[in-house]
């Protein structure tokens, strides 16, 4: 299997996925340090007494600010890396016959997919490692990150989460599904997800009046058709300890984070079910992958 | 040595591919000994490639059943011992030639000096030498299938599968291969080979079936076809109807004169049925005592392929109406 994962990373390195996504990633933490930096200085303009609840407040929102905004734009680019790097890995190898050659060697078929699967994965989820120290670092050097330690590290294992996620259930629609078609496929999956996400931002923030109940049903149905942007809440939530920091503010209101406002943040219950969904789209195509002819 | 007496390589039961309208192959029974070369010959869409891909578990059978080495097909052992060139196929385009070989190697196990020895000499073997360090990308057709021989030979296999190995060589490329497919057979390697190179098949193989609308019409050893009549054609100067009258009586051989009008050089043409090359030798040495030149001497067509042609001729064939 190690071979079939080195292969992976090779293959990344080589048709510069790799080196693209880097020089886009410096491009955004670019961007990023001056709306950072910006954020900062604008939290630093109020005259609060040293030491006081209100400081504490500022600067806890000042650091919330920055990282839900460079959060918003890296959940997009780990989901889309994760997307488009397995997304034609089955169905494209074998339309471009690359696995009639492969296949016929003497490794089962699982180890095949389950070493394919776990050199996209570590490549995801490194790339999520790197992007989320990087977005913490700005943070930090402009306006401190709040946290300890370890709700970083939970906040880390959630944002990398959707790599995994992702790479699953691309690859079970190659199993099925062409190149194209399963882009597409994702792609909107991924699209109904984040709708799914907006929606239960507008309704927590109490829009809509009743019609907002059915709205909030849908987007709860949106949430487990794709689990990611559900995720990526509650990474937010446990990266500012939401629940311990209710008393003092609340990150879900609109008028404390508008349009990134931390709504409807997902329970125990629902992390177990994506975890479930993950392994089910796992099993599901290492079972596809052995009974496809080729 | 006959089949009975080599160990079976390759046993097929029935085994049937069926896919929808009819396609794939259907009901195939046939064995294969150790150290045999066997063609594999049919039309476009006959089934050829669907059986092979069968056989090195590419693809599930729909029924029957299939071994090779005693191992079920498609099994790690059955795999363990087999090279496949596919007929259809690309490798990483993003590695090099090198570095193709490198994966194979590591996927079959191979100790690693022994996996650096035997890249080395194959990418000699196979005329690709140097270019082994150029991307994938960037080689012809031709190169791209010298390197996939590389590869279906890269564990020493017991038993090679060949699909249409030459292709998209061109006339060196193929000469070179056919001469290394020889050798290989001299070394006792089992060979499969699928292939519309008629010529390449009646130099390599010692028995051929051929394969229609997914079915074996006929198999049989190359050597019973070639004993079959074949067809020659003649260009003889100065000949006079009697001359073809006497021909005929002293050698009892079926010789026509389609066309008696002599051309510019006062030669005609004249055809003949011979079952051994010696009558043919005796014809012609008839032609010269009787004072007649003999300009040039043809066989009509290649003995196999006449035999694919007469044994398909009438006959439906599914790759034509597709």
């Amino acid at each position: 299997m190690s071979t079939i994962i080195m292969m992976t990373w090779k293959e990344m390195l080589r048709k510069r996925v790799v080196l693209l996504t880097l020089i886009m990633t410096l491009i955004f933490l670019l961007a990023f340090w001056f709306v950072a930096r910006t954020i900062g200085m604008e939290f630093t303009n109020g005259n609060f007494e040293p030491g006081s609840m209100e400081e504490l407040l500022n600067e806890f929102m000042q650091g919330a600010v920055s990282l839900v905004v460079g959060f918003f734009f890296a959940s997009f680019v780990i989901a889309f890396l994760a997307i488009f790097s397995s997304v034609s890995v089955i169905a494209g190898e074998a339309e471009q016959g690359v696995m009639q050659a492969m296949i016929p060697r003497p490794v089962t078929r699982q180890h095949f997919y389950l070493g394919r699967w776990i050199g996209f994965v570590s490549l995801g989820v490194g790339y999520a490692l790197f992007l989320y120290l990087a977005i913490l670092g700005v943070t930090e050097y402009h306006s401190g990150v709040p946290g300890n330690w370890w709700s970083l590290t939970k906040a880390f294992l959630l944002f990398a989460s959707v790599v995994p996620l992702l790479v699953s259930l691309a690859m079970l629609g190659s199993c099925y599904m062409s190149a194209m078609g399963n882009g597409v496929l994702m792609t909107m999956l991924f699209g109904a997800g984040w709708l799914g996400g907006m929606l239960n931002k507008i309704t927590s923030a109490g829009a809509f009046g009743k019609a907002g109940e059915t709205l909030h049903m849908i987007a709860g149905l949106l949430d487990m058709v794709m689990p990611a942007d559900a995720l990526q809440r509650r990474m937010l939530a446990e990266m500012f300890s939401l629940q311990d920091m209710m008393p003092f503010i609340d990150l879900a209101k609109a008028d404390s984070l508008g349009p990134f406002a931390i709504a409807s943040v997902p329970s125990v219950t629902f992390l177990l079910y994506a975890l479930g969904y993950l392994l089910i789209a796992l099993l599901l195509g290492v079972r596809a992958f052995r009974k496809k002819d080729l | 040595m006959t089949e009975t007496e080599r160990e079976t390589v390759i046993r097929t039961d029935r085994l049937t591919k069926h896919y929808s309208g009819g396609r794939g192959c259907h009901e195939i029974s046939l064995t294969v000994g150790s150290g045999e070369a066997f063609g594999f010959l049919g039309p476009n869409g006959a089934g050829k490639s669907t059986f092979v891909k069968s056989l090195v578990g590419l693809i599930f059978p729909t029924s029957g059943t299939g071994t090779l080495f005693g191992a079920p097909i498609g099994s790690l052992e059955a795999r363990r011992q087999i090279g496949y060139l596919p007929e259809l196929y690309r490798y990483q385009e993003w590695l090099t030639g090198e570095e193709v070989l490198w994966l194979h190697a590591k996927l079959c196990k191979l100790d690693k000096s022994y996996a650096r020895k035997r890249i080395d000499s194959l990418l000699m073997d196979v005329g690709i030498g140097k270019r082994g360090r150029d991307r994938v990308k960037q080689y012809s057709k031709g190169m791209q299938q010298r390197l996939g021989l590389a590869c279906a030979l890269l564990n020493d296999p017991k038993l090679l599968f060949l699909d249409e190995p030459t292709s998209a060589m061109d006339p060196i490329g193929r000469y070179e291969v056919r001469g290394m497919l020889q050798q290989l057979r001299g070394a006792g390697k089992t060979i499969f080979l699928n292939s519309h190179l008629l010529e390449d098949v009646e130099m390599i193989c010692d028995r051929v079936a051929l394969l229609n609308n997914g079915r074996i019409l006929t198999q049989g050893s190359v050597r019973d076809v070639l004993l079959e009549k074949s067809r020659w054609t003649l260009r003889v100067g100065g000949m006079l109807p009697e001359d073809l009258e006497e021909l005929i009586e002293t050698t009892a051989l079926p010789i026509t004169c389609p066309d008696p009008n002599p051309d510019a050089a006062g030669a005609v043409w004249i055809e003949v049925e011979a079952a051994e090359e010696e009558q043919l030798g005796w014809l012609n040495t008839l032609i010269m005592e009787r004072g007649l030149t003999l300009y040039e001497v043809q066989r009509m067509k290649n003995r196999l392929d006449e035999w694919f042609m007469q044994t398909l001729s009438g006959l439906d064939q599914r790759g034509e109406r597709e």
